[in-house]
């Protein structure tokens, strides 16, 4: 009878991340590891709620959102977590897409044609597209997140 | 007094004669201009019309000569490969002989001794020649010679050999000795470089010939392998790619010009177009290549003997690296001829399959050969199943990056190029911003047309002249009279000639923007027809990533020989 090397639910991320959760991990392969594992359900809610609207002068559901995503990663350090998050807007006509800008702690809804910043900038076509819930953007990379929480790498 | 009588004198008919032939030679001369023209356009794009002609019979003069080239190389290497080792495929054909003889008790031991040491003299360098001397020792009971033989295989090519005693320890029933001589070869093995011929090892797995013990430490080994393996450094960054690659040699390289002819005239984004749509092919061909590997029954074979010798022979055949540059050249040959003399596509796809002909490989890349190029890798149905059910988690993830990253290349803004107007639109909708744009762009390139066939200071010039020389001719006479009328009579020619023209440039002009609205509301239909034809295909990667998570190893190895159920018929 043959051992399930792999079983379902599982991924090969997982033999890689062996360090206790609170600990920082450094290495690149492991931090990519890391980032590959499916969203919580929590995250993934706190995510959606960018698009309730109001939150663009409210302080404190930005720093929510930013402490979500903290939470999503602790073992991961400052400077490896995504600069932004870019994801379908709601609103309506013109408005396209939003986006979170953690390092600038500002939520903003962009109109179609309206210029974002460069960096977030490459998460705007799969933000659009339906089969993605938003985009993380990291310096080097972004990553596509389904409803579901499963991600997708796409380097620079 | 006197100029008056020397103008009085003067007769200027001739001239006003002299100057109307002018004239009429001028629009003479001006109609062969405008002819001229006509057949300069008209040459020219003959000419471009026999560029193209001309370039596209050297590019198949080309291929033809590439195809003729390739044919006449690949007799050259078949004969030069026939030469060098034909000797071995006689070998190769005893070896299964001698067991399958040995089976039926049919020949002497001494016949087939004597033409295992004939094949010894003949294959001085053979790896198959001591061992099959061996066999046949063994047959006849002579352990010292088959002992001495067997070193000279082992000396040889130990690995082969190891493989080979373990199948044929197989087929004998020994499982003792099977597990000795695995043990034996896979002491010898380094999961990051494998021999190629160790996929015959996954055949005999996938295909349940081991039975029992055997098949665990099968099993187990194989577990290890890809346990050490993962403890590299970058090992899953690495089969992530190693999939991308593997899968993307499924990438069709259709063109999509004829379906969406008006996009491909009038977008300067259309490569992108084009390949997007490639990309999203790409899931169907994926899904069908894995479908065709699942779906269907395996034919087992009909006993562990006949299972063992399609591996003997698999094992004999396949894997002789002294023959490896002349197959890889065979290959080529092989792939020019496919492609009709394309070299260039023949030598991408070489590049792509050039890793199943590697001498080395990972274990993983073994896997990936397995399923992904079976012809090359000779890999059986049974393994291609094992090696995707193995590696579904990498070709998933490899799988959902690559469709990521196609989709993140999808252009947003399709740009549009039509007779000097440029416009843009993202999904097609925008006509009615578009057509009004267009149609300015137009009327603006019309009026800067006509604007240089108007009336001119010396048509102006010559009315007012006219008119002067008419006041004039009140008291200077009829010369007077006839010069301001043949005046004035020049410019209601010269009016009438710019007025014809520009009524002719502006039905030309009416005529070309009502083609440019229709070339440009077909590309913006062909565009709304892209986007769906894109997303269908796309929508397909689902059906992708759904059939790769129904996929469990466990399943995919056949039940082995050794529970089998026999029935034999009774006479």
């Amino acid at each position: 009878m043959i051992r399930k090397l792999l079983t379902p639910g599982t991924t090969t991320a997982t033999l890689l991340t062996t360090a206790p959760k609170t600990a920082l991990i450094i290495s690149q392969a492991q931090i990519d590891a890391r980032l590959r594992l499916q969203r919580s359900s929590a995250y993934l809610e706190a995510i959606r709620k960018l698009d309730a609207g109001g939150h663009t002068r409210n302080r404190q559901a930005v720093d929510a959102l930013v402490d979500a995503i903290r939470a999503e990663f602790p073992e991961i350090a400052i400077d490896s977590l995504p600069v932004g998050i870019v994801a379908k807007c709601y609103l309506g006509e013109p408005y396209e897409v939003h986006s979170l800008d953690r390092l600038g702690n500002i939520i903003t809804h962009y109109k179609r044609h309206e210029a974002m910043p460069p960096m977030l900038e490459k998460g705007r076509v799969l933000a659009g597209n339906p089969y993605y819930e938003f985009v993380e953007v990291y310096t080097d990379k972004i990553i596509a997140v389904t409803p579901r929480g499963d991600t997708s790498i796409v380097k620079d | 007094m006197s100029t008056e009588r020397i103008i009085q004198a003067a007769d200027l008919t001739f001239i006003f004669n002299a100057l109307r032939s002018v004239n009429q030679d001028i629009s003479t001369v001006s109609a062969q201009v405008n002819s001229v023209g006509a057949e300069v356009s008209d040459t020219r794009s003959n000419l471009a019309r026999l560029e193209e002609a001309f370039l596209k019979f050297v590019a198949a003069d080309l291929r033809a000569k590439e195809l003729a080239l390739a044919e006449t190389r690949q007799i050259k290497v078949r004969q030069k490969l026939e030469t060098d080792f034909g000797y071995y495929a006689e070998v190769r054909r005893q070896a299964t002989g001698i067991l399958q003889a040995a089976d039926v008790n049919v020949v002497r031991a001494e016949t087939i001794k004597a033409a295992t040491e004939g094949l010894m003299l003949s294959a001085p360098r053979y790896w198959l020649a001591p061992a099959l001397v061996a066999l046949a020792a063994w047959f006849s009971d002579q352990k010292d010679l088959s002992r001495r033989a067997l070193t000279e295989a082992l000396r040889r090519d130990d690995e082969k050999t190891s493989l080979f005693f373990a199948l044929i320890a197989r087929r004998a029933g020994r499982a003792n000795a099977c597990r000795t001589w695995l043990d034996r070869y896979f002491a010898m093995q380094d999961p990051k470089l494998l021999d190629r011929q160790s996929v015959v090892l996954v055949d005999a797995l996938a295909g349940g010939i081991f039975g029992g013990e055997v098949r665990l430490q099968c099993t187990r080994r194989i577990e290890s392998w890809i346990e050490e393996l993962s403890l590299q450094a970058g090992f899953i960054d690495a089969q992530r790619q190693q999939w991308k690659d593997g899968l993307l040699i499924k990438l069709p390289g259709t063109d999509h010009a004829a379906t969406y002819s008006h996009l491909k005239r009038f977008s300067p984004t259309w490569n992108n177009l084009n390949l997007s749509l490639r990309q999203a092919e790409l899931h169907e061909a994926i899904l069908n290549h894995f479908t065709g590997i699942f779906d269907g029954p395996l034919t087992p074979a009909r006993n562990v003997e006949v299972a063992v010798d399609n591996l003997l022979d698999s094992l004999v055949k396949n894997f002789d690296d002294e023959e490896l540059p002349l197959r890889r050249e065979d290959r080529l040959n092989q792939l020019i001829i496919e492609q009709a003399g394309n070299r260039q596509a023949a030598e991408s796809l070489q590049a792509l399959e050039v890793k199943a002909l590697d001498e080395q490989v990972s274990f993983t890349q073994l896997l990936t050969n397995a399923a992904m190029t079976p012809e090359l890798s000779h890999a059986t149905r049974a393994t291609q199943r094992y090696a995707t059910a193995l590696s579904r988690t990498w070709i998933r993830e490899a799988h959902d990056d690559l469709t990521t990253s196609f989709r993140a290349h999808v252009p947003t803004n399709v740009a549009l190029l039509i007779e000097g107007w440029n416009g843009d639109t993202s999904k097609g909708d925008n006509e009615a911003e578009l057509l009004p744009s267009l149609g300015q762009y137009l009327d603006a390139e019309r009026d800067r047309v006509l604007a240089t066939f108007k009336l001119s200071a010396i048509h102006w010039f010559s009315v007012v002249f006219g008119v002067l020389m008419l006041l004039f001719s009140i008291s200077g006479g009829w010369i007077a009279a006839l010069v301001g009328a043949f005046s004035l009579g020049w410019f209601f020619i010269q009016k009438n000639k710019i007025d014809k023209t520009r009524a002719q440039l502006k039905e030309a002009a009416a005529k070309k923007k009502e083609q440019c609205e229709q070339a440009l509301k077909a590309t913006l239909a062909e565009l709304v027809e892209w986007r769906r034809d894109l997303a269908r295909r796309d929508a397909r990667a689902e059906a992708v990533t759904q059939f790769i998570d129904s996929i469990s190893p466990d399943q995919y190895v056949l039940a082995s020989h050794d529970n089998a159920r026999r029935v034999i018929p009774t006479a």
